[in-house]
C-alpha cells in the first residue's frame, strides 16, 4: 500500500498577499500584483522608457510581523522570505515548537538564485575592499542551498532537507520531491514549495535576455503577449503522510495525488511541449486518473511568447479529446513570475479553489492566437467545483513539471 | 518490490586526472593536486594554494554543444557524462530518451558568470551584460547541458546542497529508479574553481596555508578545488541482462538537516550520525557490516573533530576496526562534486578490494584507522560515503558488492 | 583625528548591535559578546572585519578572536589607534 500525502497547512508571502486565503481572495477578484520597481534603481536599465518598470515587488514587507524579534541581521532577504511562508505555514498546520522539537519536519525549496544578490555583492565588496574585508555572513548566505538552511535552524526543521534548481518548475518539482520523500518513507512531514527575492541581477540578466514584457502588465496566453514580468515571494505547502496527519487531528486541504516530470533536451517548441505532455501523462498515471478526471488546471504560462505556447500545446495534448476544455487559469497574470517561488504560488492558489469553488480567471487576457492549441482559458473567474486538479511548469530551459492536487476525501 | 540499482559507469575529472583508470590508480599512489592557484590573481590572500584541473579542454566531450557556450562547471559535468556513458559502455544515442534522466549537484552553479557580471558592474559597464548571463549561470544549467548534450529528455534535476550535494543528487536518482520513473540515471556534482569560493573559505579562516591534511592532528585546514564525477546508475536487472560490468549496487542513502548553524556542525554531530544511521536502516545493514567509509574529511579542525565523533557514536566499538580515508587530502575540496569523486571511489573500492590512503598523514588521531599514506588491499563488501555541508545538510550513500 | 574612548565605544557598540540586531542602547558597556549577547562565531567574525574597516586598523584575524567583551574590544582599537596614529593620543580624553 502506498502512503498517501496530504496537505495540512500552507504559507504564502506574496505581491498580492500574505495568507493563503487572502491570495485566493486577490485572484478571485482579478487584482494585480504588478508595481513600479523600488528595490534597486532602475537607472540606465530601461532605455529610453520604454522598458520594463514594473514587477511584483513584496512592498511593504516587515519581517518582524512573521517572525518576532530574533536577530535577522544574518538572514537575507530571500530567507527572510521563505522563514515568513514558513512561519505561517507551521501555524495553519498545528506543527508547533513543541511539536518540532518531538518529531521532525522537513524542507523540500525550490529556487532558482536563492539570493545571487547576496552573491554577488559578497563578490563586489571583496573586489572594492580586498579579500579581508569581504563579510562572513553573506558568504554563509552565498550557497544556493542557503535559505533552506536558514529556515530549518530558525524554525527546528531536522527532517531531510534539500533545494532542487530547475528554472521556473523549481517549485512544482519540490512539491514532487517533497511527495516522493515521503511515500518512501524517509519523512513524515516536511514544507515543500519554493522561494525566490526580486533583485538587480535577476532583473538584469532577464531584461537582457529579452525575457521581460515591455512597462505593460504581462499577458499570458494572450495574443498580444511579449513576455513576463518577474515577481518575488516565498510559498509553501505543508505535506504529510495520510495517517500520520489523522492521528494527530490536523485538517486535511487536499491530496497529493500524483507527480511527473521531463526534460526537452532539444530546445525547440515541439520539444518543449512533448516534455510537459509527458509529465501529465505520468502525473496522471501516478494519479491513477486520465485527463477527463481533471476539473481545472493552472499553468505556470507567463507572457512569454513561446513557452506559454508550448505549455499550451503540451498541456492541450496530454489532455486529449475527453480533458479539451477543462477551466484553465494562468495566475502569473496577476502574481509575475516568481521563478522558484512559482510552483508554490499556484499550489497555495489551487488549495483555495479546492475549498471553495471558484478559479481565477487570467486577468488582461483578451483573445489567444488564431491556432491555439488549447481552450479552456479563461479572462474571467468561473464557479467549478473541482475534486482534482492540475498544476503544470514549463521552465524556459525545457523542465517540465505536472503535479495532480485532489480534494480533500 | 523496489530494484535494486547498480553503478555501472564512472566518469571523473579531478585535480589529479581525468577518467576512471588515471583518478584511481593516481589516488591509490597517494598523488597530490595541490598547486599554486592559476585562474586569478592570490596576492591580496594569505593563501595560495588550490586544487584546480588544469589544462582540461572540453571540446572532446562537448561534441553536440559549443563548449564556447558553456560555463566552466557545464563543461567538467559534460565531460564526466561522456565518460561515464563510455565507461559504461552505452551509446548515449541508442537510450531511450524519456526513460533516461540527469541529477546533479552543486555549490556554487557557475560563479565565474557571476564574477564577470561583477566586473562589468564595478567597471560601470552594465551596458555590456548581454544575455549571456542567463543563458550560463542558473545552476540547474549544469544538469540541462549534460541532457542536451546527450539528448536525454526524463527527469532533469539539480540539487544544490553545497558540499554534500554529489550524494543529495545520488540520493534522488536512486530514488528515482527505484519509483521506476527511469530506466538509466546519471547523477553526480560538479563545481568550478572560482574566487567568490576562495575568498568565502579564506574569509572563514578555513583554508590551509601548506598541506591538507585530514584526521592529522596538525590539520590546519582545507583546500579548496573543483572538478565532476558522474555514476551511471540503473536497475541491477537491466545490468545483467546487458552484460555490463557492474562496480556495485547503489543500496541506499540517508539524509539529515543538523538545524543549528550555516557554517559549523552540531557540536555533538547529531545531523552526521542521524544520516548514516538512516543509511544504514535504508539499506538494512547493521554497522559492523561496512567495512570501509569514505570520509567527508576536509582536513578542518572542527569538521574532522567532529566526524571522528560522529562515526564513533554511530559504529561504537566497531569503529577502530574500520577503515575510514580521506581523498581530500589529494583533491582537495572539490565542493559539490566531492561526494560524487568519493561515491566513485566506493564503488571502485567495492569492486576491486581496495581502497586509497588519507595522504599527508604524520600524527593521525588517535582512536580510527585513517589508512595514513598508503592504499591497502582488503575485501570491502559495503562501503559508506559521507558528506556534509553549510546550511547543515547532511547525506551517507551506502554501495556494496552485488549479491548481498 | 583623535579619536577618544567614548567615541569608540559608541561605534564599536553600534557596529556589534547592527550584527546582533539590537538597539545599541540595550547593550552594557561591559557587555560580553559570547555569554550575554549570545553571538556566534560567524558573527564574532563578521564584527572583527566591520570593526577593522571602520576603524582601518588592519588587525590579522588573531587579535579578534580573542575579544570577548566590549572594553576589550575598545582597548584593541585604542592601542592600535594608538600604534599607528602617535600624533592622536596627547589628544585623547
Amino acid at each position: 500500500m502506498r502512503r498517501s500525502v496530504v496537505v495540512t497547512g500552507a504559507g504564502v508571502l506574496s505581491p498580492l498577499a500574505d495568507s493563503p486565503a487572502g491570495l485566493h481572495a486577490a485572484l478571485c477578484a482579478g487584482e494585480s500584483g504588478f508595481k513600479e520597481i523600488e528595490l534597486f534603481p532602475l537607472d540606465g536599465l530601461s532605455g529610453n522608457g520604454s522598458g520594463p518598470r514594473r514587477a511584483g515587488e513584496i512592498r511593504p514587507f516587515e519581517p518582524r510581523d512573521y517572525l518576532g524579534e530574533r536577530n535577522l541581521r544574518p538572514i537575507d532577504r530571500t530567507s527572510r522570505l521563505l522563514l515568513a511562508a514558513a512561519q505561517r505555514a507551521l501555524d495553519e498546520s498545528g506543527w508547533t515548537p513543541e511539536l518540532r522539537a518531538e518529531r521532525e519536519v522537513g524542507l523540500m525549496l525550490g529556487t532558482v538564485f536563492c539570493s545571487v544578490k547576496t552573491i554577488a555583492e559578497f563578490d563586489r565588496r571583496g573586489l572594492q575592499l580586498g579579500p579581508s574585508h569581504v563579510s562572513p555572513l553573506d558568504f554563509a548566505n552565498s550557497v544556493i542551498n542557503a535559505a533552506a538552511g536558514q529556515a530549518a535552524i530558525w524554525h527546528g526543521l531536522r527532517g531531510v532537507n534539500s533545494t532542487i534548481s530547475a528554472g521556473e518548475a523549481s517549485g512544482l518539482l519540490a512539491i514532487a520531491g517533497g511527495t516522493s520523500q515521503i511515500r518512501g518513507g524517509h519523512a513524515d512531514a516536511l514544507l515543500a514549495g519554493g522561494a525566490e527575492e526580486l533583485c538587480f541581477e535577476s532583473f538584469l540578466g532577464h531584461l537582457r535576455a529579452g525575457r521581460l514584457c515591455g512597462p505593460d502588465d504581462p499577458l499570458p496566453f494572450d495574443a498580444r503577449r511579449g513576455g513576463f514580468a518577474l515577481a518575488e515571494g516565498a510559498a509553501l505547502l505543508l505535506l504529510e503522510e495520510a495517517a500520520e496527519a489523522a492521528a494527530r487531528g490536523a485538517r486535511v486541504f487536499a491530496e497529493v495525488l500524483g507527480h511527473g516530470s521531463a526534460f526537452d533536451p532539444l530546445e525547440t517548441a515541439d520539444g518543449a511541449a512533448q516534455a510537459v505532455a509527458r509529465a501529465v501523462r505520468i502525473a496522471l498515471d501516478d494519479a491513477g486518473i486520465t485527463s477527463g478526471d481533471l476539473d481545472a488546471v493552472s499553468v505556470s504560462a507567463s507572457g512569454s511568447v513561446a513557452v506559454d505556447r508550448a505549455e499550451a500545446a503540451g498541456l492541450a495534448a496530454a489532455l486529449g479529446a475527453s480533458g479539451a476544455g477543462v477551466p484553465v487559469t494562468a495566475i502569473k497574470s496577476m502574481l509575475g513570475e516568481a521563478l522558484g517561488a512559482s510552483g508554490g504560488f499556484q499550489a497555495v492558489a489551487m488549495l483555495g479553489t479546492l475549498g471553495d469553488g471558484f478559479l481565477p480567471g487570467i486577468r488582461g487576457l483578451e483573445r489567444t492566437e488564431e491556432d491555439f492549441p488549447l481552450t479552456g482559458a479563461g479572462a474571467g473567474t468561473r464557479r467549478v467545483a473541482v475534486r482534482r486538479a492540475l498544476l503544470t511548469a514549463l521552465s524556459a530551459d525545457g523542465h517540465a513539471c505536472a503535479v495532480v492536487l485532489g480534494a480533500p476525501q | 518490490m523496489e530494484p535494486r540499482i547498480a553503478v555501472t559507469g564512472l566518469g571523473l575529472v579531478t585535480p589529479i586526472g581525468v577518467g576512471r583508470e588515471d583518478v584511481w590508480n593516481g589516488l591509490l599512489a597517494g598523488r597530490s593536486g595541490f598547486a599554486p592557484v592559476e585562474s586569478f590573481d592570490t596576492h591580496r590572500f594569505n593563501v595560495h594554494l588550490g586544487a584546480e584541473v588544469r589544462g582540461f579542454e572540453p571540446a572532446p566531450y562537448a561534441r553536440r554543444l559549443d563548449p564556447a557556450r558553456l560555463g566552466r562547471a557545464s563543461q567538467l559535468a559534460i565531460a564526466a557524462a561522456r565518460l561515464a556513458l563510455e565507461d559504461a559502455g552505452i551509446d548515449s544515442g541508442a537510450v531511450a530518451p524519456e526513460r533516461a534522466g540527469v541529477a546533479m549537484g552543486t555549490t556554487s552553479g557557475e560563479p565565474r558568470e557571476v564574477e564577470r557580471l561583477d566586473d562589468r558592474i564595478q567597471a560601470g559597464e552594465v551596458d555590456r551584460v548581454g544575455p549571456e548571463f542567463l543563458s550560463l549561470y542558473p545552476c540547474h544549467m549544469i544538469a540541462a547541458h549534460v541532457a542536451r548534450e546527450l539528448g536525454f529528455a526524463g527527469v532533469n534535476t539539480m540539487i544544490p546542497t553545497a558540499c554534500a550535494a554529489g550524494n543529495y543528487a545520488l540520493a534522488h536518482a536512486l530514488d528515482m529508479l527505484r519509483a521506476g520513473r527511469a530506466d538509466l540515471m546519471l547523477a553526480g556534482g560538479a563545481d568550478a574553481f572560482s574566487r567568490i569560493t576562495y575568498t568565502g573559505f579564506a574569509r572563514l579562516g578555513a583554508i590551509a596555508p601548506e598541506r591538507c591534511q585530514p584526521f592529522d592532528r596538525n590539520r590546519k585546514g582545507m583546500i579548496p578545488g573543483e572538478g565532476a564525477a558522474v555514476l551511471v546508475l540503473e536497475p541491477l536487472e537491466r545490468a545483467l541482462d546487458r552484460g555490463a560490468r557492474i562496480y556495485a549496487e547503489l543500496a541506499g542513502y540517508g539524509l539529515s538537516c543538523d538545524a543549528h548553524h550555516m557554517t559549523a556542525a552540531h557540536p555533538e554531530a547529531d545531523g552526521a550520525a542521524r544520516a548514516m544511521e538512516r543509511a544504514l536502516a535504508d539499506v538494512g545493514a547493521a554497522p559492523s557490516e561496512v567495512s570501509y567509509v569514505s570520509a567527508h574529511g576536509t582536513g578542518t579542525p572542527t569538521n574532522d573533530r567532529l566526524e571522528i565523533l560522529a562515526v564513533k557514536r554511530v559504529f561504537g566499538e566497531a569503529a577502530s576496526g574500520i577503515p575510514m580515508s580521506s581523498i581530500k587530502s589529494m583533491i582537495g575540496h572539490t565542493m559539490g562534486a566531492a561526494s560524487a569523486i568519493e561515491a566513485a571511489v566506493c564503488a571502485l573500492a567495492v569492486a576491486e578490494d581496495r581502497i586509497p590512503p588519507t595522504m599527508n598523514m604524520d600524527d593521525p588521531e588517535e582512536g580510527l584507522d585513517f589508512v595514513p599514506n598508503v592504499a591497502r588491499e582488503l575485501p570491502v563488501r559495503m562501503a559508506m560515503n559521507n558528506a556534509y555541508a553549510f546550511g547543515g545538510n547532511n547525506a551517507s550513500v551506502i554501495l556494496r558488492k552485488v549479491g548481498l | 583625528m583623535s579619536q577618544d574612548a567614548t567615541e569608540i565605544r559608541a561605534r564599536v557598540k553600534q557596529i556589534i548591535a547592527n550584527v546582533a540586531g539590537l538597539d545599541p542602547a540595550r547593550i552594557g558597556d561591559e557587555a560580553k559578546l559570547r555569554d550575554e549577547l549570545k553571538l556566534d562565531s560567524l558573527s564574532l567574525l563578521e564584527i572583527g572585519v566591520d570593526v577593522d574597516l571602520a576603524f582601518k586598523l588592519e588587525l590579522p584575524d588573531e587579535q579578534y578572536k580573542e575579544i570577548d567583551s566590549i572594553p576589550d574590544m575598545v582597548a584593541l582599537v585604542q592601542s592600535r589607534l594608538a600604534d599607528t596614529q602617535p600624533q592622536a593620543q596627547h589628544q585623547a580624553v
